[in-house]
């Protein structure tokens, strides 16, 4: 993890600019020590981001998986929104947010378990019921929206999603969150890669399928649950990452593509964070509008090329 | 050396496999009946994939007191399709499977001839390719009973003969083989014993040595069956009595 995290920083023009990576773990004040926290947070949630689409995408067999398929978003930001009721307070802003976004989004990732469960815990049972329950949340979220007409900038900011960090405990618990789930995904390997293929592959490793894809979407779910409440919507990575390291090795086995996918997701997220606070100085965009804008034609490119690669 | 006690599956209060029980020694069975009259469904259980009531034995072994992730030695269940993730390839397919002897695959890979397949996405080969494929992943384990389901529904004439052989010998090395299949021709002309079903209960349970009974057969699908021989070749041919009435 530390290897992976040092190796996606120092791919950060802006700390190879400084004078050396010492110096910046010792800094204690101002300007390197936000950077600082900013390029770990583009780096563990762009790693989270990756391991969760790729968690998703095996688990529902969907090449078109991405962490918020489960509803995820969609709970959070119905959480969000009705903490617009609350007095403008910092406690609001900083403690209370975050954590209604996070239960918002457990929620809404139970519930689709639930409806899945119910519907016998398919591929194509979790992506349904992950639609219907973020299709509902989503449109509850916009009822309360068209009545605080003066905040809808702030809600639609949240949503767009930014690295800004106020508290290093927030990177610091999805790091956390991020290396349990990549070491059980790592012990995993067998059962994902038999996941990605067929339901009696699994079995014949004598587990039982629906019960390890609650498990692995669980994990998903945590995983971008955190991203979402600390940083808000930030698309793409999860959907992309997985693909670009299975397009790049020509393979789909787990033992390559979790570790490629994780430096994926960290080195796409922190670059198109650099680009998006430096482009339009002093405006900074929000960094999702970058990654999808940067990363989509990008996908587009490499799905293109390595197809006519294939055709020699 | 395969026992099967009793044997009933059912799916959401519908009784899918009725009862059904049979005790084959180290041969090649073929597995027929019309579709939806239960052969998957009995393969899989015996595979103990799926939950079932009654017993399976192989050996003096009952199958419920092997542990999941060991049941594989005993007895393997090899599926004609699958529904994975594009971008997989053939040959993460074929390594997806650890309890796999990686030198018997490399046999079984030529002789299906996969080996050429083996950096190609799983969606872009033919499905009788892709069943070859499953086949070579399936074989290359030790399991002394191997249910092989549909290994003949899309392949071309020649992978079909080659399938049956290798499957024959595998008998005669003595295991247990059972073929799911309705492709009578070229299934007949291999096996030593007759398994159907119908309705999810065992219809015919025989061996081959007596010959075919065209009755039973005619009974088991609903429509005339006929046997042709031809240079010790059997066929099975259903005969529509619709074409010969004008």
């Amino acid at each position: 993890m530390a290897q992976l995290s040092f190796g996606a920083v120092t791919l950060n023009p802006l700390h190879v600019l400084e004078d050396g990576l010492r110096e910046i773990l010792t800094a204690t004040t101002g300007l390197a020590r936000y950077r600082l926290e900013r390029a770990l947070a583009g780096v563990v949630v762009g790693a989270s981001l990756a391991l969760s689409g790729y968690l998703i995408q095996t688990t529902t067999r969907n090449p078109l998986g991405d962490p918020y398929l489960l509803g995820i978003s969609s709970g959070a930001l119905f959480a969000v929104v009705l903490t617009f009721a609350l007095p403008a307070s910092a406690i609001t802003l900083f403690v209370v947010r975050p954590f209604v976004a996070l239960a918002g989004g457990i929620i809404a990732y139970l519930l689709t378990l639930l409806i899945a469960s119910k519907a016998g815990m398919t591929p194509t049972s979790i992506v349904l019921s992950g639609v219907a329950v973020g299709t509902f949340f989503y449109s509850a979220s916009l009822f309360p929206q068209y009545f605080i007409l003066r905040d809808i900038h702030k809600v639609f900011a949240w949503s767009m999603g930014s690295l800004v960090v106020v508290n290093i405990s927030k990177p610091i618990a999805i790091a956390f969150a991020l290396t349990v789930c990549t070491l059980y995904s790592c012990v995993s390997r067998n059962v994902l890669n038999a996941l990605s293929i067929s339901d009696d592959f699994v079995r014949d490793l004598g587990r039982d399928p629906s019960r390890e894809r609650v498990i692995l979407t669980a994990m998903a779910a945590i995983l971008a649950s955190f991203c979402v409440a600390y940083f808000g919507v930030i698309g793409f990575v999860g959907l992309a990452s997985p693909h670009f390291a299975r397009r790049l090795l020509g393979s789909g086995d787990a033992r390559y593509i979790i570790p490629l996918s994780l430096v994926f997701g960290a080195s796409m997220l922190s670059l198109t964070d650099v680009v998006a606070k430096t482009v339009f100085y002093p405006i900074e965009v929000p960094v999702n509008v970058i990654v999808s804008l940067v990363g989509a034609p990008t996908l587009a490119a490499i799905m293109v090329g390595m197809r006519r690669y294939a055709k020699g | 050396m395969l026992r099967v006690e009793n044997l009933s599956v059912a799916y959401g209060g519908v009784n899918v496999i009725r009862g059904v029980s049979f005790e084959l020694r180290p041969s090649l069975v073929a597995l027929i009946g019309p579709n939806g009259s239960g052969k998957t469904t009995l393969l899989k259980a015996i595979a103990g994939m799926i939950p079932y009531s009654g017993e399976v034995f192989i050996g003096s072994t009952n199958l419920r007191s092997v542990h999941a992730g060991e049941r594989t030695k005993y007895v393997t269940y090899i599926p004609s399709t699958i529904s994975a993730l594009p971008d997989m390839t053939i040959g993460d397919l074929l390594l997806s499977d650890n309890s796999a002897d990686v030198a018997l695959l490399e046999r079984y890979v030529r002789i299906f001839g996969v080996e050429n397949l083996l950096f190609r996405r799983i969606w872009e080969v033919s499905s009788g390719e892709l069943e070859r494929a499953l086949l070579a992943r399936g074989l290359a384990r030790h399991a002394k009973v191997l249910l092989v389901d549909e290994p003949l529904s899309y392949t071309d004439v020649k992978y079909q003969l080659v399938i049956m052989r290798c499957l024959r010998r595998l008998a005669n090395e003595g295991k247990v083989v059972i073929v799911a299949s309705n492709q009578l021709n070229p299934l007949l002309n291999y096996v030593d014993h007759v398994l159907a079903l119908k309705d999810g209960k065992l219809f015919i349970n025989a061996s081959l040595g007596a010959g075919v009974d065209e009755g039973k057969l005619s009974e088991l699908y609903g429509v005339k069956m006929k046997v042709i021989v031809v240079n010790n070749t059997v066929d099975v041919v259903p005969v529509d009595e619709t074409l010969s009435e004008d």
